[in-house]
Formats: C-alpha cells, structure tokens, sequence
C-alpha cells in the first residue's frame, strides 16, 4: 500500500472514508468522492498525484472525508493491487442484510 | 438483572452529551481525526474496511427483553437490520453512520445500555457463563461478582490506559463455559477446605498473535480481597507491561517474561502496599448487587413433564433440537434453552431486527424476561418451563432460529474476517459457511457429535482458533487467500492450544481435508469418544496425515 507521504509504484488512486457516513470513497477525475471504484481516478502523472494529494488534504482539513491515502493500481486491470484494496473495491463478499433482502445498502 | 443506579445512570447520560458534543466539534473541525479517535473508540466506534462499526457492550452476557428490543430498534433505524454477536458476548451493528452515533448512545442509555469498554487499552467489558444463575452446576451465580467488577473497571482513572486492553471473565461452574483460562485475567469462584466461597485468580492467558494458557495466580482468594487484590494486579501489569511494543504488550507477555513466581510475588509486596479496605466493597454492597441477581420465581414444578416428555416421541425433529439445544437447569421442570445463530446458511452470530423481537417476546412469555448472549455466538434463554418446550421451539422455528446444533460441527465461531474487519487478512464468513454447507445433514452432524471449529481471519484471533478442535486462521499472500489449521485446542475447563498441522490450504482444499479428517476421526474413536478426545488419544500424526491425504 502506498500512503499519503510516500507513494507507491505504478498507477495510483486516491482513497478515503468519508467523515459523516464512513463509507469508501475514491478521488475522481473531476477530483470528486466517489463510492464508486469505477469513477476513481488512476493515474501515474506525478504532478496529478501532487493536485490530488493537496485535494485529499484539503478535504481532511474541510473534515469531508477522513483516512486519505494512495493505493496502487494493476495497471493492465485497473484493480487495485492490494487485496485488501480489492476488497473495499467490491465491498463485503457476504453481509446478512444482502442476503435476507433486509434494507438495502446505503 | 442488575438495575442502574443513580451514578450509573449519571455516567451514561454525561457520556452520551459528551459524546454528541465530540461528534459536533469533530464535523465543524474543531477536534481533528486524531483528536477524535480516541474518543470514539471509548464509545465502542470503529472505522471498519467499509464504514464505521459500534460495538455495544453486553455485560457478563445479560440482555433483558426491553434492551433487546431496542438493539432491534436500533438495527432497523439506523442500520441494516442485523445485528452480530460477538465473541465477547457483545453486539455489533456494522453500518451505522457518524451523525446518528450520538442519538444511537441516547437510545442505548435509555435502556441502560452503552459502548463503554469495548474498544481501547482499557479494563474491557467482563464476559461470563450464560448459564449463570440457571445451571446446578454452579457455586453460586458468578453475575454479581462480575457486575462489582464492570463498576470497579468502569472509569477507573487508574486503568484508563494501561499498556494493552485487558479481558476479565468470571465462571462458578467447573464446566468452564467463557474460556477463562485465554483470559489476562479469568476468575473461578471456588470453595476451600473450610467451605468457605472465594475466587481462583487465573493470569496471563490470552490467544492473539502468542496464544497463552493462564496460570494460577492465587488457588485461593478469599471473596472480600478481590477488588483490592485485582488491583494490585493491574497496578503490576501497569508498571512493568511493556507500552514500546503494542505486540508484547499484553500482561500475558509480561507474566511468561517475569515467570509466575516472580510475578506473583511482585503482586502480592504490591498488594502488601495497598489497605484494602480502601478498596474492598462492603458486604452490604455486595449483598445489594447480589440481591438483583435473586432467583425469578420459579413455580415449584416435578421435573417430568408429561407433556413434553410425550413430544419428544411424537416429534422427532424437536426431540433432535431438545437433545443438542438443551441444558440442564437448577430448578425441577426447568430447562436452560440455547438458540443456535448458526443456521447452515448465514454468518455465524448474526440475528435480524425482527429475530431479537421475537426472542424477546419469547423471554417475556417463557423466561422471566432474561437473554444471554455466549461468546460462542448464539443465545439462551435461561429458565424455560419444560412444559412450554414445545410451544417456545415451535416459534422459533416461525422466525427460523430452531436449528439445532448447538455443540456440533456448524456451530462455529468466526469473526467478520475480511468481509468487513480492517484488520483481516482473509475471509471467513464464506469458509464457516461453506464447512456448514458440507455437514449441512443433520444426521451426520449428530453421529460427528461434539465438534468446535474456530475460525479467524486473521492472527488477533478473534474467533478463538486457537482453542477450537478444528482452528482455522485465514491468510493472504499475493492476492490468494489460504488458511493454516491447527488441530487440539480446547476452550474448556482443560484449555490448550492447538498445534499447527502444516502448510495452509485454498478454502476448497480445506473443506476437502476437514472431511477426510472427520471421517478418519469417525472410523477410529472408541464408543462416543469425542474428537478431541480421539485427537488426545491417538495424537497429530494420523490426523495431519487424514487432513493432507489428497
């Protein structure tokens, strides 16, 4: 995993929680949260890593989201590369609520 | 039940202003993420993999119907309609959202109910039989002592931030049923020669990272010390429990270091140091809190019933869920009922908004109002009218919690895993299910007989892998998750640590091995000899082999 101070390899994303509602959410290219991994910026233009850290930070700052850091990216899939990344991607493979159609998922 | 008095009414309701005022400060910027944290975890909030999760503390295991009721509430308004029982008898709710934390504490308190001690380094909340106050087998019920202990932990300023978190359980039965032997600290209530009632002081167990077996600290503790020698304990622990490494930072690690007779005697010059009676509580006190632990009015009843008795001919399937979900009770014509959270085909301890309904308005109808969640993740209903049996399984099965294997292969411990805990390496959910799924027939599973498998997702082992029959901890390497068994642990009253049987496996691979392994158990035990006892008899050798044999 890459972090905030020292970036990883390859292509990245920016990740978070958001403060209020604590769900994953990644930086967009329109520098956006996004609960969707699919709208997540990747990128491995150094001077976009700097705008999108100086964005995560900001948003810290404006406490919007909270946890900011980078992940890297498979480059040939777009994924991330971490498998615990991977997971926040797709969200819990099981949660009782899906498979007993209680409420649905925020 | 214990009631809150004023000061614990107090100290709940301050904590929620305070909470609500922290949250506030927190959205406007005033207190940032790091300021924050730690507050929030005082109040049992976690940041998970996907969202925030609370962890409500049940103490000793103790729910009433009121409060599970408004565990429901909460599960149905402000998250997604589930609850999960954990392996410290607590409830967790795995979506709720920052900003109605504070109203959720409000309406916990309002059953007197909170998240105090379910996070940090502190004295965390005591966990204890579910049996209590309804087993024969017990010296007496090991509730009051483990409620003096949550009013001694709660807020002590001394213990607010010790090195490490730190897990008391508190048994009177010599079947042990909170494993307080993986404890930093477990007490036994015990009798001496003289017959007097006391406490067996058990330190340093613990699973996580370096799983521990306690050891004696004191044989024998007469019941008036407890406090003022606990104390000292922590005081011990405090002062020489290493704060540079978070990983040998439990009072385990210190106390295999020290050595137990170093260690016991740097409790007992520290206890020397204390006046007790600074400490101790009164035997008034101690009399008012046992006094709401007073048995419910049990009717005086033959302990045959005609009735019930005749069902269990008539109705084979009840007969099957009286035979494993049972226990027995002190009273003639009672039974203890344990209701399975592990139906073949869910998350092990996980329970709906309208299942805690129902079994609340079945404790009103059937139990004198009294829940128990174990930390083996189901539920019981105490003090159960044989002669209401058949009526009470029969509603059970209405909101499907009748499944009747408690004890047996699918009833396994498993924590969130990586399907929602940050910390998790590997999933374990999809693998508890997919054993269950294997030994779905009920027959097979009642010839296997008793069988504890525990699964972790991950080395702080929360789901007790350590001391399952079957241990399982789940791992990730390069993106491929596996699982490495162990093979005879025991959380019992003869708790030990499983032994590693090898390298790991995929999770079909797995299942693959845990049949063989159980069909090589079935071929070889002697009588009704359990699994583990086969496992004690006969030795790893030819159970690695049977797991590996593919």
């Amino acid at each position: 995993m890459s972090t905030l101070k020292h970036k990883g390899k390859g292509p990245q994303s920016l990740t978070a929680n958001e403060l209020r509602e604590g769900m994953n959410v990644w930086l967009t290219p329109e520098f956006e949260w996004s609960r969707d991994y699919g709208d997540a910026l990747q990128t491995e233009d150094v001077a976009v890593m700097e705008k999108m850290l100086a964005k995560g930070e900001a948003d810290e700052n404006e406490n919007l989201v909270v946890g900011v850091y980078f992940i890297d990216v498979e480059a040939d899939t777009g994924l991330p590369v971490r498998y615990r990344e991977k997971f926040r991607v797709k969200g819990p493979s099981y949660d009782t609520a899906d498979e007993l159609g209680l409420q649905k998922a925020k | 039940m214990y009631r809150y008095d004023e000061f614990d009414h107090e100290i709940v309701q301050s904590r929620v202003k305070q909470f609500k005022a922290q949250v506030e400060r927190r959205l406007d910027g005033r207190l940032t993420e790091a300021q924050f944290r730690p507050l929030r975890l005082m109040n049992g909030l976690y940041l998970q993999l996907h969202a925030y999760m609370l962890r409500v503390a049940v103490p000793y295991g103790t729910l009433s119907a009121k409060q599970l009721r408004q565990l429901a509430m909460i599960a149905d308004k402000y998250d997604r309609g589930y609850g999960h029982v954990t392996t410290r008898q607590n409830v967790q709710f795995n979506w709720p959202e920052l900003t109605d934390v504070p109203d959720i504490l409000q309406d916990l308190a309002d059953v007197e109910m909170h998240g105090f001690q379910t996070s940090g380094n502190c004295i965390r909340n005591v966990t204890s039989d579910p049996y209590a106050g309804a087993t024969a087998e017990e010296i007496e019920d090991p509730r009051p002592t483990a409620e003096l202990l949550r009013q001694w932990s709660t807020l002590h300023p001394e213990f607010a931030f010790l090195p490490r978190k730190f897990k008391l359980a508190v048994t009177a039965s010599n079947t042990d049923r909170a494993v307080i032997k993986a404890h930093d600290i477990g007490i036994e209530v015990v009798k001496n020669e003289a017959g007097e009632t006391g406490y067996h002081i058990i330190v340093g167990g613990g699973l996580g990272r370096t799983p521990i077996i306690g050891q004696t600290l004191r044989a024998f503790l007469p019941r008036e010390e407890l406090l003022p020698y606990l104390e000292a304990t922590l005081r011990v622990y405090n002062r020489y429990g290493r704060r540079d490494n978070k990983y040998k930072a439990r009072i385990k690690i210190l106390v295999t270091e020290t050595g137990i007779e170093e260690f016991t005697k740097q409790v007992e010059d520290e206890y020397a140091t204390l006046v007790p009676l600074d400490i101790a509580v009164s035997p008034e006190e101690v009399a008012r809190i046992t006094s709401y632990f007073a048995d419910p009015d049990f009717e005086d009843l033959p302990d045959h019933d005609d009735a019930y008795q005749a069902k269990l001919i008539t109705d084979k399937d009840f007969a099957n869920w009286a035979n494993n979900n049972l226990a027995e009770h002190k009273a003639a014509g009672y039974a203890i009922v344990n209701i399975s959270l592990k139906p073949i085909e869910l998350a092990p301890g996980d329970i709906t908004s309208d299942q805690m309904r129902a079994v609340a308005d079945l404790s009103d109808t059937y139990s004198f109002s009294e829940i128990r969640t174990t930390h083996q993740q189901n539920m019981v209903l105490p003090h159960v009218k044989k002669s209401d049996l058949y009526a009470l399984y029969q509603k059970l099965k209405a909101v499907k919690l009748h499944a009747d294997n408690i004890g047996l292969i699918s009833d396994i411990i498993c924590c969130p895993g990586m399907d929602f805990c940050a910390l998790a390496t590997a999933r374990s959910i999809p693998l508890s299910q997919a054993i269950a799924q294997r030994f779905a027939d009920p027959e097979r599973q009642r010839a296997i007989g008793e069988m504890q498998i525990k699964i972790s997702g991950c080395i702080n082992a929360c789901g007790h892998h350590h001391v399952g029959h079957i241990g399982i901890l789940g791992l990730e390497k390069a993106g491929v998750e596996f699982y490495q068994v162990k093979l005879g642990g025991d959380a019992s009253e003869n708790a030990a640590v499983g032994q590693v049987t090898g390298p790991g496996f995929s999770q079909g691979e797995l299942i693959d091995g845990i049949e063989r392994l159980v069909d090589y158990y079935l071929g070889v035990r002697e009588d009704n000899e359990r699994f583990i006892d086969s496992f004690k008899r006969l030795g790893m050798a030819p159970f690695k082999e049977a797991l590996y044999a593919a």
